[in-house]
Order: structure tokens, then C-alpha cells, then sequence
């Protein structure tokens, strides 16, 4: 329950919706395809729906893992997207909704996370410890030996040649390439969050002990940025791989990597929300980044230009995805009611 | 919205966890409940949901030990949470040898489940038997007695009314706060187990009256009924090399921890105390107080002797528990007709213990705030918890507060009613300097 409502931002306007759908219950992830007509969505009932983005007509719906959907992600091709839950096992499904085949997660925990990779076919899990990574056909390609606790996130590089999990103890990469060594980077405490630059040369974390971390791969240098009242959830980058966006507060705080990058530099500070952020996302298309609260509302920012909010929108309940079109022709939000909407951007 | 109750079990392999939890799964209370169990759990119930989780701690960098949390909770719980047909009860079962703290203190700690989860109980489980091999010298599982809200001393089958009751004097000389149960079969009834939170500290003061006592010399009073004739006193290792004794005559209807009969004993106490070697005889009545010499290896024996039939005060510098001190009719154990523990004016360094206050009039909200901050800033390690129901000038209600460590939260509760205005304080934990806390208290008073 949002504790605190935020008011409109004066003198802004509001986003228009182009459509509104309650899928049910909490929406636990949401992914627009990549020419931008599907949306796929994942609900805490464990229903898998497909969205119809022109419309919001509902193409079809699934109970696809009972227990609650913890994971969604589409192929770069936009034919076949992915799905895991509270189930041992992920599901890869045709993007009309069939079906197609089940990969098993290898014991009886929950697969927590699902990556299709933005190239190259590939295709990683991560149930308990361990992380697997499959080809688009379901034959194992990797499985890792288990890692020090329960992996907490995984991410893609940006062309797909290599993937990177977080766990309590640090960072590991494994790489897809010949001969590259999988690496390794230290840190006690649990990382939380996960996002790894689109030029691949940071990958920066949030940590349970209300800290971001970013480590530089060239150097392995780790800068730590701490005094957030919460833990930074959510974590975006600009497609420029300039600007990081990080939660951790009301406040958004964004990080910026030009020149000799943010350590003991000023980050721009963006406040409106009145109850703490819980998803942000840059568009790919231009330096506009939205963010999501606790308390409901959705704020478009031009964080560059202005540390006022641009645009404003409001959900009905906590903010739990955000999701853009990526030719920025809408955002889509879903919150921890069910509610799924659809805004205009430009 | 209401936050949903969390009750952790905790207890040494073989106590009955798996035991009390089936028990409690099946049983037809109308809850929907999410257990989730360590990895080595073996439930498997069809209508609860049951996750196995591997026990996560996650210590942070920053060294802090209130700060060390199960993340695997903070995971699992967190995405349970997404459902809209929520859980009416959350049950987490740790491994044997878990320490407590970190499972309660991930629901202070963490923000998502802070708000979600309140932590409505940490029920022990103690296996009456096999306890005596860990309680002295096992840090586990003098932490597992005294995170306890309630205790349940199970397989009682298997030991002898009088070893129980030493049993429970010792688990109670650790944890004054926690509710005790008896049982065979882990066979408790389900609403003494769950749903605790609303725990009246002040009927606990009331029916353990140690927390109020004044503080006397000796920890222990036992009364017996005797005959003309030569007792045996036995006694094996314990924490100190020597246990000082009052052994005395008491009127017919006169039990020892009766105010009247416990200052007679003060008065003896006071007087130097005889030096006493084992083998050698306490006469009962004497005017000295016994000073038995234990730092010989293994089993001691002393002779009491009681001149004439009646009824004898036993008074003992520690627990009796803690040196297994038995008194024998030739071959058989003597069972006290009435015994009664008091707070002890002093601690072993490491002993685990309670010390409750009491406090008539109102308290200063701000003073009690930067005491209570301070406090555990300092003490908070030793402190493992501490819980309250305070009367607060200018709050109408009653003040009740819970904490792990240095973490603590409070909040108003129901209005007094009937019940006289009155706070109560207990910590239990180590090194706790009774005095010290007690003025500490009464600084708070508006």
C-alpha cells in the first residue's frame, strides 16, 4: 500500500493512457518485444499473459507457474520468450502463446531468473546456486559449478558474448568467447541488483547493506557509493552508457560517467516521489528516464537537462514494472495490484 | 494493513521440529501457512506450502552484527509476498545448530519485509534428555534457550519428573521471559505455539515472581521433609570451585523461599562460612553457612545430618541444576516438596541470564529512547533480546517494544483497561549487570 500519495507535479502534463488491463495480480515482470507490438507479462497468480500493445487486447493467457512468475524475457527475434516462476523449471514459449518446451532447473528450487540474450542464440537460468545456460533449442550449452550462495541476478553483455551473475560474495562472469577465463570480482555483502553498461566496460550492483557498487572490467576497479536510506532495487543505464540511474530512496539518484566518471563528483539528484523509487528505465532512444515508486506515481525525467520532473503518470497501486517501447512511443507500468498500462509518449 | 506473523522454531537435531511442524500443518485451524524449512528438512504436506531453503547468513562488510541477516528469507519471502491470496502465517524452521539472531533480525533489518512480516514468536525446542549434553558448553544451544519465547521441553517421556524439574529451573535461569511447555511428543497445543505475540509480559512477572524478589546471596531455597539420620549430598562439576550452602530447620507449614525463612537464612549466610572438604558432614542447623570445597575431578559427596525429624531449608549460592547437585536417602533422590529460584545478585561472566524490572509510574518516552539507544549501542551484542510493556507519560495505551541485539521497534498497543499502569522490562542475554540496568530504568521516570 502506497503510505504516501504523491501529488501532480505542477505545470507538467500527464502522460496519456492508450490503454488500461488488470491481469489479475501483481505484475512481477513485463517486456516489450523489440518492434515494439507484444508485451509480455508475468503475474504473482502465475499467470503468463501476451498484450497486444496497439490495442491492450489480451492475446492469450496461461497459468504457467503456479505459486507466482518470477522472470519474463523475449527472444531478440521476437518469436519466443521465456518464463520462470516458483517451480523448478523455465519455460520457453512461442510468442502466440504455445508452448514449446521446459528446461530444468535441476533440483527442486525455484528457477529465479530467466536472460534470452540480446545475440547469439543463448539462453541462461539461474535456480539456487547454480547457473545454466541453454541453447535456443533447450540443449545445455553451460552449468556452472554452485556459487558461494544463491545467485540474485543475472545479465547479459550488451552483444551477448559473455554473462555476468551476482550473488552474496560478488560477481562472476563467464564468457562465450575462445579462450577468455571466467572472472571474478569480491565483495562481502549481498548484491541485490544488476546492471551491466550497453558498452560493456561497467558493471555496477546494489547491495543489501544500502550501497552501489560499480566495478570497471578493464581495471576491476570497485567504487563504492553508500549512504542510501534503502537498498538500491533498481538500477538503469542510459543507452549512451553515461548516466546511471540508481534507487535507494524517494530520491533518484543519477550517476554520471562522462569524463573521469562519478567517484567524488555531485550525482544529479531527482526528487518528487514521496515514498521510495522501485523501478527505473532509460529509454533506448533518447536520454529519458522513467521512474516508478512505492507510492504509485510514474515520472518522466530528462535528467541532463533538468532535475525537474518532465512528464508524470500514476498507477494504482506500488510500482512493480516499467517497460519502454524502444522506438519511444510509449511506456508501459504495471503495479502491485495487477494494473497494466500503456501511456503515449511522444 | 496487518502484518503477517513469522514464528521461527529452533532446537538441536532430534528435539521435534519436524515433529511440532507436522503437527501444526495438519491440524485443522483454518491458517494458510508457508513453511519454510532448512535444506534438511523431510516434510511433505500436501494442502501448505513448503520451501526448502538453504540457510543463507549474509554478514555485511560493515562488520555490524545486527546486520547480519538470512538472505535466502529476505528472497523467498519477498517474492511469496506478490501473491494476492496472502499467507495468514509464516513458519521458519532452522538447522540444529543455527544460531537465532540473524533469522530474527532479518525482520527487523530488512525494509520490504520490516513492512510486510512481524515476528510474532521464536519457539524452542529442547530435547529433555540429550539437552544436558550441549546446555553447559554448547554456545548454540544456550542461544537457541535464550532467543526463546517459548519453550518446549520435549520427549519428557524419557527423563524423570525430578531432572525436569531441574531442567526447566536451569532453561528458566537463562530465560525468565519464555513460556514453558511440556511434552512428549512435541504434542503442544497449537495456540501456545502460534500467534504468541500478544505474550502478556506482565502475567509472566506474575507467575515468576524471581523477577521482583529482593536480591539475596543465594540463587536457590529448596524445601524437604526429613527424617532422624545421615543424608548424602551429591555434586559434580559446575562453573565455580567452591558453593557455599545454608541447610537449616524450618516450622511445619514453612517452605524455604517464604520471606521469613530466607531472611533467617541471610542472617546465617552472613556469618563466615566453614570451610568444607568432601566426605566431611553439614550438620542442618548449624549457625555456619558450609563452604563445600569442589575443585576436586568428578563426583562429590558430602554427609548432611539431621539430628531430628522436620523440615529442611536448603539454600545454594547457584542453581543446584548447575552442579547437578543431588540429595540421596541412601540410594534414593529426594524430591523438594517446594523450591524457588531468585534472580541472582551475581553472574558468571558468560551465563547466559534474565533480568526483569519493574517500575511503578510513568516513564519519559525521550529519556527511554536515548537509554534504550545507547544501551544497546554499547551492550547490544550481549544483549540478545529484550522485550517490554512500558507506561509512557502522555501515550493512552500501553507501550510494548521487542528487540534482537541492537535492533528494536515499538509501538501502542491496547489501552490499559483495568490493569494498573506499571512497566516491565526484561533482557535477557550475557554479562547483564542487573543493578546497573535497573538504574538505568528508573533514570527513565517521568
Amino acid at each position: 500500500m502506497p503510505s504516501l500519495k504523491m501529488d501532480a507535479p505542477q505545470g507538467k502534463t500527464e502522460l496519456v493512457s492508450r490503454w488500461t488491463l488488470d491481469a489479475g495480480d501483481y505484475i512481477a515482470a513485463a517486456e516489450l518485444s523489440r518492434d515494439g507490438r507484444l508485451c509480455i507479462v508475468g503475474a504473482g497468480d502465475g499467470a503468463v499473459l501476451g498484450i497486444d500493445v496497439d490495442t491492450g487486447r489480451e492475446v492469450f493467457r496461461h497459468v504457467a507457474h503456479p505459486g507466482g512468475v518470477l522472470a519474463v524475457s523475449m527472444a531478440p527475434e521476437g518469436t519466443q520468450f521465456a518464463t520462470s516462476g516458483q517451480q523448478p523449471n523455465a519455460k520457453i514459449w512461442k510468442a502466440t502463446g504455445e508452448l514449446l518446451r521446459e528446461l530444468p532447473g535441476g533440483g527442486s528450487q525455484w528457477v529465479d531468473h530467466v536472460a534470452w540474450a540480446p545475440s547469439g542464440g543463448r539462453i541462461a537460468t539461474a535456480a539456487g546456486r547454480t547457473v545454466r545456460v541453454w541453447n535456443a533449442d533447450g540443449e545445455p550449452l553451460l552449468e556452472t559449478e554452485p556459487l558461494p550462495s544463491t545467485v540474485s541476478n543475472i545479465a547479459w553483455r550488451a552483444d551477448g558474448t559473455a554473462l555476468a551473475a551476482t550473488c552474496y560474495g560478488g560477481v562472476y562472469i563467464w564468457p562465450f568467447v575462445a579462450d577468455a577465463k571466467v572472472r571474478r570480482f569480491e565483495w562481502k555483502g549481498s548484491l541485490i541488483s544488476l546492471a551491466w553498461s550497453p558498452d560493456a566496460k561497467v558493471i555496477a550492483c546494489g547491495s543489501q547493506d544500502s550501497s552501489v557498487h560499480f566495478w570497471r572490467l578493464a581495471t576491476g576497479q570497485d567504487s563504492e557509493m553508500s549512504g542510501f536510506p534503502f537498498k538500491p532495487k533498481a538500477l538503469a543505464w542510459d543507452s549512451e552508457s553515461k548516466l546511471l540511474a540508481t534507487s535507494g530512496d524517494a530520491t533518484v539518484t543519477v550517476w554520471d560517467f562522462r569524463g573521469k566518471g562519478p567517484e567524488g563528483k555531485r550525482p544529479i539528484q531527482l526528487e518528487s516521489h514521496k515514498s521510495v523509487c522501485t523501478r527505473l528505465a532509460f529509454s533506448r532512444r533518447k536520454c529519458v528516464l522513467a521512474s516508478g515508486s512505492q507510492d504509485s506515481s510514474v515520472l518522466l525525467w530528462e535528467p541532463r537537462r533538468t532535475a525537474q520532473p518532465v512528464r508524470y503518470a500514476f498507477l494504482e497501486d506500488e510500482v512493480t514494472a516499467l517497460a519502454w517501447h524502444p522506438e519511444h512511443q510509449g511506456l508501459l507500468g504495471g503495479d502491485a495490484s495487477g494494473n497494466l498500462r500503456f501511456w503515449e509518449v511522444s | 494493513m496487518k502484518k503477517i506473523p513469522v514464528t521461527i522454531l529452533t532446537g538441536f537435531l532430534g528435539s521435534g521440529k519436524t515433529t511440532l511442524l507436522n503437527r501444526i500443518l495438519s491440524e485443522n485451524h483454518g491458517k494458510r501457512i508457508a513453511v519454510i524449512e532448512n535444506e534438511f528438512g523431510e516434510i511433505g504436506i500436501d494442502h501448505a506450502l513448503v520451501i526448502n531453503a538453504d540457510e543463507e547468513v549474509f554478514e555485511m562488510n560493515n562488520g555490524c552484527i545486527c546486520c547480519t541477516v538470512r538472505g535466502d528469507l529476505i528472497r523467498i519471502l519477498g517474492n511469496l509476498m506478490k501473491r494476492r491470496d496472502k499467507f495468514d502465517h509464516i513458519l521458519v524452521e532452522t538447522t540444529g545448530l543455527a544460531d537465532p539472531g540473524p533469522v530474527a533480525q532479518t525482520f527487523f533489518v530488512d525494509e520490504d519485509l520490516r513492512d510486510l512480516f512481524q515476528l510474532d514468536g521464536i519457539v524452542t525446542l529442547v530435547d529433555a534428555k540429550h539437552v544436558q549434553l550441549h546446555i553447559e558448553d554448547s554456545s548454540e544451544c544456550k542461544e537457541q534457550i535464550a532467543f526463546a519465547d517459548v519453550l518446549v521441553l520435549n520427549k519428557t517421556d524419557l527423563v524423570s519428573e525430578s531432572e525436569l524439574n531441574a531442567l526447566e529451573l536451569r532453561v528458566t535461569s537463562m530465560n525468565s521471559m519464555a513460556k514453558v511447555l511440556r511434552a512428549q511428543n512435541a504434542d503442544v497445543p497449537i495456540a501456545d505455539v502460534l500467534d504468541v505475540g500478544g505474550f502478556d509480559l506482565a502475567r509472566a512477572v506474575a507467575a515468576k515472581p524471581t523477577f521482583l524478589s529482593p536480591e539475596y546471596p543465594f540463587e536457590w531455597a529448596g524445601t524437604f521433609e526429613v527424617e532422624e539420620g545421615v543424608y548424602e549430598l551429591l555434586l559434580e562439576d559446575g562453573p565455580d570451585p567452591t558453593l557455599v550452602l545454608v541447610a537449616m530447620y524450618l516450622d511445619a507449614n514453612e517452605q524455604a523461599h517464604d520471606k521469613l525463612a530466607a531472611e533467617r537464612a541471610l542472617r546465617i549466610w552472613s556469618e563466615a562460612a566453614q570451610e568444607t572438604l568432601p566426605s566431611s558432614t553439614v550438620e542442618i542447623g548449624g549457625t555456619q553457612a558450609a563452604s563445600l570445597q569442589l575443585k576436586a575431578p568428578g563426583t562429590k559427596r558430602f554427609s548432611l545430618r539431621a539430628g531430628k525429624a522436620g523440615r529442611l531449608g536448603l539454600y545454594t549460592q547457584h542453581l543446584p541444576v548447575e552442579f547437578r547437585l543431588r540429595l540421596l536417602r541412601g540410594e534414593s533422590p529426594m524430591t523438594p516438596v517446594a523450591e524457588q529460584e531468585f534472580a541472582a545478585g551475581h553472574t558468571h561472566d558468560d551465563q547466559v541470564t534474565s533480568v526483569g524490572i519493574h517500575l511503578e509510574g510513568e516513564i519519559d518516552g525521550e529519556r527511554l529512547n536515548q537509554w534504550v539507544s545507547q544501551l544497546l549501542r554499547e551492550k547490544g551484542t550481549d544483549i540478545f533480546r529484550m522485550k517490554g510493556i512500558l507506561n509512557i507519560k502522555g501515550v493512552a495505551n500501553r507501550f510494548v517494544f521487542q528487540g534482537v541485539h541492537m535492533l528494536f521497534d515499538g509501538r501502542e498497543d491496547r489501552p490499559w483497561g483495568a490493569a494498573p499502569r506499571a512497566s516491565d522490562l526484561v533482557f535477557i542475554g550475557r554479562k547483564l549487570d542487573r543493578e546497573e540496568l535497573t538504574r538505568g530504568f528508573e533514570l527513565c521516570r517521568a
